[in-house]
């Protein structure tokens, strides 16, 4: 599925890893060496040490609607064709919040706590995006 | 104040304007890595903070109702207030649209032009001053965090409880002698989570607080007396902040408070504002003077 002129994510030094693992259909966030924080978004520093290094840990896709809103009107124009929407804080089970899309499932039915799991959408100019859908059960 | 104090300089201008329309492009502009996925605008961010406030504690459109209903009756006293001809009922509230649910259209500020100043100086300069000087009994500063969507300030305590606490300290009062407060309302939310941290109430106890008329003409705790940025205009902190000045000098026409709005005639306004999503809080306590 594509959907042609929603706004380009940050593809700088910090975050290109990211998203270059989100064209695998790979969520990866970072965890300093130091402390061990597994932390969002990329930085280049460790908001809770200050160290300077940092791998990528792979998620397993799966957390829980932290809070979400649903928006009923369009703020740019290349979101006319999806209100009503939902926007989430997904806390992901390895301990970051990620902003993302709640889909296939009518917005009345999302709630704090629901269980959800990661599922890609793939846009023009090669950006992937990690979206969520609630896990069935 | 310390600048006036030290004599580094005699009178301080504050002042705030901007045109609606440059303003709205800012707002609508504040997104990073969330634009992919469609969040976009200060109420975005607030709504995601009220939405899981519902989830921990009892709030919600029975709640704030009460806040932009009230709001609305004291910019049915303000001539200068934009929406002053336009009337709210507890009906119409329920009735209105959801923008970004769970707001409704009437829980956002409004998006306008224009602009407001007051001047600071020294007491001693302002005794014989034209108009009666307001003074600055306490100040209180305190920020929580430099990551919205890391959540763990939104649902409270935001920065309004440790600011409060350096304010009345600085104050020498306790809460207890303040009476009305003029609070950052850029959401009916805002005027909840801020009233909550300073402890006008216990959480998920605004319902039955802001029930009734508490904050209106007439009410125990007026709040947002020239209609705040809900129904008077946006003027960042100088809404909230202007107000208490002007009602503490005894400026405000018909929406005075004292025997003119059936409350009591003001000693003490406590006045609030944040910045962020509920990420930044400073908040003031002005004293009438009398000679």
């Amino acid at each position: 599925m594509t959907v042609p002129g929603k706004p380009s994510p940050r593809l700088d030094a910090d975050a290109a890893p990211f998203w270059e693992a989100c064209r695998s259909h790979r969520l990866q966030v970072q965890r300093c060496t130091a402390c061990g924080q597994v932390r969002w978004p990329p930085a280049f520093l460790c908001p809770r040490c200050h160290g300077r290094d940092a791998d990528w840990v792979t998620c397993s896709g799966k957390g829980r609607v932290y809070s979400f809103v649903v928006y009923h009107k369009a703020f740019h124009p290349a979101f006319e064709g999806d209100v009503p929407y939902v926007v989430a804080i997904v806390a992901l089970d390895e301990g970051p919040c990620l902003v993302s899309n709640i889909v296939g499932c009518d917005p009345s039915r999302v709630h704090c706590e629901m269980p959800v799991q990661v599922t890609w959408e793939d846009r023009p100019n090669r950006i992937t995006v990690p979206l969520f859908r609630p896990i069935d059960g | 104040m310390s600048a006036l104090e030290s004599g580094l300089c005699r009178y301080v201008l504050l002042t705030y304007a901007h045109s609606g329309d440059s303003l709205r492009r800012v707002l609508d502009e504040i997104s990073g890595d969330e634009a992919p996925f469609g969040l976009f605008g200060a109420a975005g961010g607030y709504a995601l903070a009220a939405r899981r406030a519902m989830h921990e504690f009892h709030t919600g459109p029975d709640t704030w109702k009460h806040i932009a209903v009230g709001q609305r009756q004291w910019a049915r006293l303000n001539p200068r207030a934009i929406l002053r001809d336009r009337p709210l009922t507890l009906e119409d509230y329920e009735a209105a649209p959801f923008l970004v649910e769970p707001f409704r259209l009437p829980d956002n500020c409004l998006v306008n032009d224009g602009g407001r100043a007051c001047i600071l100086t020294s007491l001693e300069r302002a005794r014989d001053l034209k108009q009666p000087p307001v003074t600055i009994m306490g100040l209180g500063q305190h920020n929580p965090s430099a990551d919205l969507y890391q959540p763990g300030h939104l649902t409270g305590p935001t920065g309004a409880q440790a600011a409060f606490r350096q304010a009345l300290g600085m104050a020498g009062i306790t809460r207890s002698d303040i009476d009305a407060c003029q609070i950052y309302d850029c959401f009916t939310y805002t005027v909840e989570i801020t009233l909550q941290d300073y402890g006008f109430f216990e959480p998920g106890q605004g319902a039955q607080w802001f029930a009734g008329g508490t904050i209106e003409p007439g009410g125990a705790m007026p709040v947002n007396t020239s209609g705040g940025q809900l129904a008077e205009a946006y003027h960042m902190g100088l809404t909230p902040l202007t107000e208490a000045v002007m009602q503490l000098m005894g400026r405000c026409g018909a929406r005075q408070l004292g025997p003119e709005t059936a409350t009591k005639k003001p000693e003490i306004i406590l006045c609030s504002d944040n910045g962020g999503v509920l990420q930044t809080h400073a908040c003031c306590i002005l004293r009438r003077w009398t000679p």
